[in-house]
């Protein structure tokens, strides 16, 4: 017995001193040494290093449902536009044009173009895939609107047509740009796409192809597609891996460039003075909003909703929330970095006296209300404090983000601070108290329908204009702040990140555009 | 008795495993969704949309069906489909499984090692400087949060010195090394966590360690192998140690929950792909079969900890074989 228990101590002892071999194990400089080195390269390759974390498998319906799921993806698929700097250019589709009654539109397309596995690109792919992605839009989270889509036909191998069911402003801003080609081959016998993660899966015409991906790592490897129809690029393989801490990691050199937003400016400072590092700086499309629920009193009546505006001190919430990381919103929510966005809205100046004063006439001073929110603790003390002082009083209640975005859905709150994103595109416009169902006005879900079928910009601009105009006339929410975003990568690093014309796809903010990986 | 009792309990956990999640506000679709610019899509979900992803995930259905499908589901090893992850919840899972238990497993035999070995020589040498150097230092390394401790050695030896990697357990672009580059590749990117935990955990096995030894080097026994002119190293280890064991398998059977959660923390310092990242996030998302899955792995876990100290506690104490 004796004896067996030293043994067992023994053999204790020796795997503990295994541990602690194994967990000694120096890190070879750069990490360890690679399995097996690519062939006498003439040069070493370049490597792209982004931080990042799991975002999905990055087929079109496994990616998960936000941005990054989609970017992740569209360095694999292409689609028949895409966006630059400037604005939507050709991509698979060289020219396109529609039928006088925005119903029917008719894409050329490029002949040079194979995917992954060699198969030639045709038109069949591309009629195949808005069917394949219409017809299973029911089970995934889709980020295109494709309910007006009809029915898309290939001509001839080079040209499809895609019919509409009614015309849509801009298809090409939020449809033909983000709805990802799909190869036929692959998919034709797939079900459930959203269950679908073999290997085949990732296929697509992009310019790269999937080297790895671990879900639990958030690891994703990228290696150049040597057949990629749009030219060479600039980097041999692009890297996402998970780093703790962005700006510590891109001041280590582990990661080639950072995206930061936000309050988070204050770590993008930090590297202003460095001549090793630049950064550039977007627009987020995001807004931050104060959701009135207008079924319950006091904000059932405009008059409060206007004290409210007149309270809340902005200006002080970028500064001291934010430290100068945001813009005072848009209050037609559209982001003011688009044209979409209407100049000339009344500003509801910081005015106490004023607010004071609204507020009493409308016999709502000493109202009780209770303010919710997740994760805006800051917000929340400064907009109780302007509450307070205009004679409101204010209970405020914090709850994580689920809980609180239940409760807006159920319209069971008075007022609540939420923030979303996507305001790039003024489809947005169509809720302006989501995720609230509480906004209910004939006149203005009438124009909103004019302005989504109306084909002339000048018109549709001035449509959505006029829905803007009355948003804040009615305030049904009052906009807070739109954050900035800021990338900042390693001067000597093999490319330059930019910020996409209202965002990639159908809005997305963030800085990797495949384009910025491709000789131009 | 005691079968039809764990049969119970795991039918209990089983039950609570389900409803507990579902008892929280909101539900796994508002998740899916917006949250920050950064993580952004230019989505917002109608309410059409939702009640068909709501039937698609079969949430629309009476909360009794749920459960009826929930079990059957797990008498056929079938822990459903994760909606956060789209993937199904055993694959995500067994995922993530792999690394947290890495990472405890060496602490475990780390700390585990290095506890009994200090709390002999502290028992052994009691009062002496050394003892004293050891009951503070351990205690006060033990004191501190597991994660501040993380922070700081990832400050320090990553971010300063950048002797180990920053964070992840593997280096993506290696993802191809097998073997010895393999091996040294996820041991440089365990090394800081380990030690975080290590350092953190040392203190409890330690204590117990030397303050059984104490009780034990009093004992009769002792005195009279001690008085027969035994080396006294043989004493310790051959007479003392055996003896004083047994509170110490409580204490490491006790600490495992301890490390579990410790163990999540620094995880998260180190953008380790454990299980702790995985359970924020699945609470986050309110991702129901991910929840009853990390939920049912755990529970498993404790169950057979428990069991292995009731195994071992008969191997170390002759009178409860009897019984």
């Amino acid at each position: 017995m004796r004896r067996s228990i030293i043994t067992y101590l023994k053999w204790f002892c020796a795997l503990g001193a295994a541990g602690v071999l194994m967990s000694c194990a120096p890190a070879a400089p750069g990490g360890a040494p690679p399995g097996d080195p690519p062939a006498a390269a003439a040069q070493d390759p370049v490597v792209y290093t982004c931080p990042g974390e799991d975002w999905g498998y990055p087929t079109p319906f496994t990616r998960y449902s936000r941005g990054p799921g989609y970017i992740r993806m569209s360095f694999l698929f292409d689609t028949l536009t895409w966006k630059d700097e400037h604005g939507v250019i050709p991509w698979l589709a060289t020219e396109w044009n529609m039928s006088d009654d925005g119903r029917t539109w008719t894409f050329t397309l490029r002949g040079d173009v194979r995917w992954h596995d060699g198969e030639p690109f045709t038109a069949h792919d591309v009629a195949f895939s808005y069917q394949y992605v219409h017809d299973h839009a029911d089970q995934i989270f889709w980020s295109g609107d494709l309910a007006r889509f009809e029915r898309a036909e290939a001509l001839d191998a080079q040209t499809v047509r895609i019919h509409l069911s009614e015309p849509v402003a801009g298809p090409h801003f939020n449809v033909f740009g983000s709805v990802p080609i799909i190869p036929q081959h692959v998919w034709e016998d797939i079900d459930d796409p959203n269950r679908y993660l073999a290997p085949e899966a990732t296929t697509g015409t992009g310019p790269f192809t999937l080297a790895h991906y671990s879900k639990e790592e958030g690891v994703y490897v990228y290696e150049a597609n040597p057949d990629f129809w749009g030219g060479r690029l600039k980097v041999d393989t692009l890297v996402f891996p998970n780093v703790p801490d962005v700006a510590a990691a891109l001041r280590a050199g582990v990661i080639d460039e950072g995206s930061f937003w936000g309050n988070e400016v204050q770590a993008v400072r930090e590297f202003e003075d460095d001549p090793s590092y630049r950064i550039a700086a977007g627009p987020s499309f995001w807004v931050l909003q104060l959701i009135f629920n207008p079924e319950r009193a006091p904000f059932d009546r405009v008059d409060v909703r206007r004290a409210v505006a007149h309270a809340v001190d902005r200006q002080a919430l970028v500064d001291q929330v934010t430290h100068g990381g945001a813009v005072v919103a848009n209050l037609g929510i559209v982001a003011p970095e688009t044209a979409w966005a209407n100049p000339e809205l009344p500003d509801y100046a910081h005015d106490p006296a004023l607010a004071r004063t609204l507020l009493a006439d409308a016999g709502a001073a000493g109202a009780e209300v209770t303010l919710i929110q997740a994760g805006y603790d800051r917000e929340a003390e400064l907009i109780r404090a302007d509450l307070e002082a205009a004679g409101l009083r204010v209970t405020v209640q914090s709850g994580d983000r689920t809980t609180v975005d239940g409760l807006l859905q159920e319209g069971n709150f008075d007022i609540a601070i939420s923030g979303h994103g996507g305001i790039a595109n003024p489809s947005t416009l169509e809720n302006p108290t989501w995720p609230a169902p509480t906004s209910a006005n004939p006149t203005y879900d009438a124009l909103f329908t004019a302005q989504a079928g109306e084909l002339d910009t000048d018109a549709r601009r001035d449509l959505i204009w006029q829905l803007q105009a009355m948003a804040a006339d009615d305030l049904p929410v009052l906009t807070l702040y739109h954050p900035l975003m800021w990338v900042v990568y390693r001067a000597d690093a093999a490319v330059v990140p930019f910020y996409t014309s209202e965002g990639i796809a159908g809005g997305i903010p963030i800085e990797l555009n495949k384009l910025m990986f491709i000789e131009r | 008795m005691k079968a039809f009792q764990r049969i119970l309990t795991v039918f209990l956990v089983l039950t609570l495993n389900f409803f507990l999640p579902r008892l929280m506000p909101g539900d796994p679709l508002s998740y899916l969704d917006n949250e920050s610019p950064g993580s952004d899509s230019p989505l917002l979900v109608t309410e059409a949309t939702r009640q068909k992803l709501l039937a698609y995930y079969g949430l629309d259905r009476p909360l009794g069906e749920q459960y009826v499908d929930y079990l059957r589901g797990l008498a056929r090893g079938d822990l459903g489909w994760s909606i956060y992850y789209n993937a199904p919840v055993t694959g995500v899972l067994l995922g993530r499984m792999r690394w947290t238990l890495l990472l405890m497993g060496a602490s475990t035999a780390i700390y585990v090692a290095l506890g009994v070995a200090l709390g002999v020589i502290s028992a052994w040498r009691r009062g002496s400087a050394l003892d004293g150097g050891l009951l503070v230092g351990t205690l006060a390394l033990g004191s501190a949060p597991s994660f501040f401790v993380a922070m700081l050695l990832l400050i320090v030896f990553a971010i300063r010195w950048r002797v180990f990697p920053i964070g992840g357990a593997s280096t993506p672009a290696l993802f191809h090394a097998r073997g010895v580059a393999r091996v040294a590749d996820v041991a440089a990117h365990m090394a800081l966590p380990v030690t975080a935990l290590v350092l953190t955990h040392t203190w409890g096995v330690y204590l117990t360690t030397r303050n059984a030894m104490l009780g034990a080097l009093g004992e009769d026994y002792a005195r009279t192998a001690f008085a027969k002119g035994l080396r006294e190293r043989a004493v310790v280890v051959r007479h003392v140690l055996p003896n004083a064991l047994l509170p110490v398998v409580t204490e490491i059977a006790l600490r495992l929950g301890a490390t579990i959660m410790g163990a999540m923390f620094v995880e998260v310092v180190f953008a380790y792909p454990g299980m702790g990242a995985m359970i924020r996030e699945a609470c986050l998302a309110r991702d129901y079969p991910l929840l009853q899955g990390a939920f049912l792995a755990t529970m498993a876990f404790i169950m057979l900890f428990n069991l292995a100290a009731d195994l071992l506690y008969s191997r170390l104490d002759p009178r409860l074989r009897a019984t």
